[in-house]
């Protein structure tokens, strides 16, 4: 891979404050909210306590506005005549998408991180197994998402797509059981949502696939582990599909 | 002239045609053009004459929907990534966060053995850039990005350069600067075509102009040569007064062969074409116009007239 763009992607991001914000202080603000400040906190949601089971939601939504932001961006960029400026060099198309993948990847390390050491100072607790294996599903199912973030910067076309993404992730947050724990109809709706199979497989270490509701500890109502793997995998399959169908649609000049 | 093997560009026949939601746009419609190593070339045409296009099937941008392309004597996509050629695009991007030396230095990594420090302060010299190695794109004229897509354009150490369009929002004396060091390149041996619509810069620092409008060549040749071909061979008649007659004759002078442009000037209609006797000959006897005389014109004049009437 071409390490020197990837280190000059790195600096970019960098120097970008106002993304860096949302990126890496935002979900880590909000973990203290949701999670480090509620007197729940302290309850057992199984493996670990309430405050590592938000803490790995708010890493989650962290991760997956860091990634969309990549992809989002990398489309509209594209977009702009910096393909044709790449389209003058022998870099090939597999190559710019390695970049922007790993570059994804380390960037959703940021807040995940962040809320990560939050998470230690101010209560969340659970077994080592959990908090590792937690997290690194977190980072492991985040780049799937650089593809959420590409396939609508690519159907939009203008540089409003990386703000869309950004409310389209708060929406599919609330649907994915991130903020608010899901009762009813509306948890059924949104077990078919992109961020609730992902999320529900980042929190299965610690719930053993119990769903959240507002007292914390497992319900009645969970979830075998195949759904949010077949939620992750149908979604990954539509979003690549979905992504490879706009770049070619968007090749040549615009 | 030499084989294949001297001839720094080659289309054969070369059409494209985009398919948009008002239907089928015929950019490209025929053309056959050959640039040898060592030539200076302008391809001189209006706004949407095809000039783009058939630079962006030369540098492997898009695929001719017909006919062939060879760089060098290889595909396109082959020749650039074989770095034997290097464009400055009119709408080529720039990512405005980073420095003038990071964008260079991103560009030089995507070559074999280009990626050196050395490589990018040659260039950025040599582009007249190297005083804005510190800057970001963002903060950075018009002008100034121009010139840094040159510098990245010189990484390579292509064999043909394509410019398209290059000093478009530059003003005076930056448009002298970058001619200057297009000049040095061209003096280093480098192949170099350019597109542009302004005559003079074509007339100035090209050996050679092709004229394109339409998606067609319309004129090649010297400066002089395009002059003579062109100019004084204008033939205008009287346009009758009726609307309805007046529009029926300029439709039946459109469809003549050989016609290349047709202007209407209140109460002439300006014709332009290579056989002027022959459009002559068409006007009075199947025609029945009136009033004709052969216009004398200056290369603007004769451009406009060439190009205004293809670009309909």
């Amino acid at each position: 891979m071409n390490t020197t763009y990837l280190r000059l992607e790195l600096r970019r991001f960098a120097r970008d404050r106002v993304n860096l914000f949302f990126v890496a202080v935002l979900p880590a603000f909000f973990y203290l909210i949701f999670g480090a400040t509620q007197d729940v906190g302290d309850r057992s949601a199984g493996d670990g306590n309430v405050s590592l089971l938000i803490l790995v939601s708010m890493a989650a939504y962290g991760a997956v506005t860091a990634t969309t932001g990549v992809g989002g961006s990398a489309a509209v960029e594209r977009m702009q005549g910096w393909g044709r400026q790449l389209g003058l060099t022998p870099l090939r198309d597999s190559g710019f998408v390695a970049v922007k993948a790993t570059l994804a990847v380390l960037v959703a390390v940021v807040p995940v991180g962040l809320i990560t050491v939050l998470g230690l100072l101010t209560g969340a607790e659970g077994t080592p197994r959990a908090w590792v294996l937690s997290l690194l599903g977190v980072l492991a199912g985040a780049w799937v998402f650089a593809l959420l973030g590409l396939v609508v910067g690519l159907a939009l076309r203008t540089e409003g797509a990386v703000g869309a993404t950004g409310g389209i992730v708060v929406v599919l947050g609330f649907l994915g059981n991130i903020f608010v724990p899901l009762s009813g109809v509306l948890l059924d709706i949104a077990r078919f949502t992109p961020l609730y199979g992902y999320v529900a497989l980042a929190r299965y270490p610690i719930t053993g696939g119990a769903v959240p509701d507002t007292g914390g500890a497992g319900s009645s109502t969970g979830d075998p582990l195949w759904l949010p793997l077949a939620n992750l995998g149908a979604w990954t399959l539509v979003l690549a599909v979905l992504a490879v169908c706009l770049v070619r649609r968007g090749r040549g000049r615009q | 002239m030499d084989g294949a093997a001297g001839a720094a560009i080659e289309l054969v026949g070369l059409e494209k045609t985009f398919r948009t939601k008002d239907g089928e746009v015929r950019a490209v419609r025929g053309v056959d053009l050959r640039v040898d190593a060592g030539e200076v070339v302008a391809l001189l045409g209006p706004n949407g004459a095809g000039k783009t296009t058939t630079l962006d099937v030369v540098l492997g941008l898009t695929e001719p929907s017909a006919g062939t392309a060879r760089v060098f004597g290889r595909r396109p996509r082959e020749a650039v990534t074989a770095g034997r050629v290097a464009a400055v695009l009119q709408t080529g991007g720039l990512l405005r966060d980073l420095t003038v030396a990071e964008t260079v230095r991103l560009v030089a990594s995507t070559y074999d053995g280009r990626g050196g420090a050395d490589v990018v302060d040659d260039v950025l010299v040599r582009a007249g850039v190297a005083h804005l190695a510190g800057r970001l794109v963002s903060r950075c004229s018009g002008g100034e990005q121009q010139r840094l897509r040159f510098a990245l354009a010189l990484v390579p150490d292509p064999d043909l350069l394509v410019l398209d369009e290059p000093t478009a929002g530059m003003d005076v004396t930056a448009r002298r600067d970058f001619w200057a060091a297009m000049h040095a390149e061209a003096a280093r041996g480098r192949t170099v075509v350019f597109a542009t619509h302004y005559l003079a810069e074509a007339g100035t620092s090209a050996d050679r102009i092709v004229v394109v409008a339409g998606g067609r060549v319309v004129a090649d040749g010297s400066v002089d040569e395009v002059r003579s071909r062109v100019a004084g061979r204008s033939v205008s008649v009287d346009l009758p007064a009726d609307t309805g007659r007046g529009d029926r004759l300029v439709t039946a002078v459109r469809r003549l062969p050989g016609v290349v442009g047709v202007v209407v000037e209140g109460s002439r209609l300006r014709v332009s074409a290579p056989d002027s006797d022959a459009v002559a000959r068409a006007l009075l006897v199947d025609l029945g116009a009136t009033g004709l005389e052969v216009v004398a014109g200056s290369l603007d004049d004769a451009f406009a007239t060439l190009t205004e009437g293809e670009a309909r």
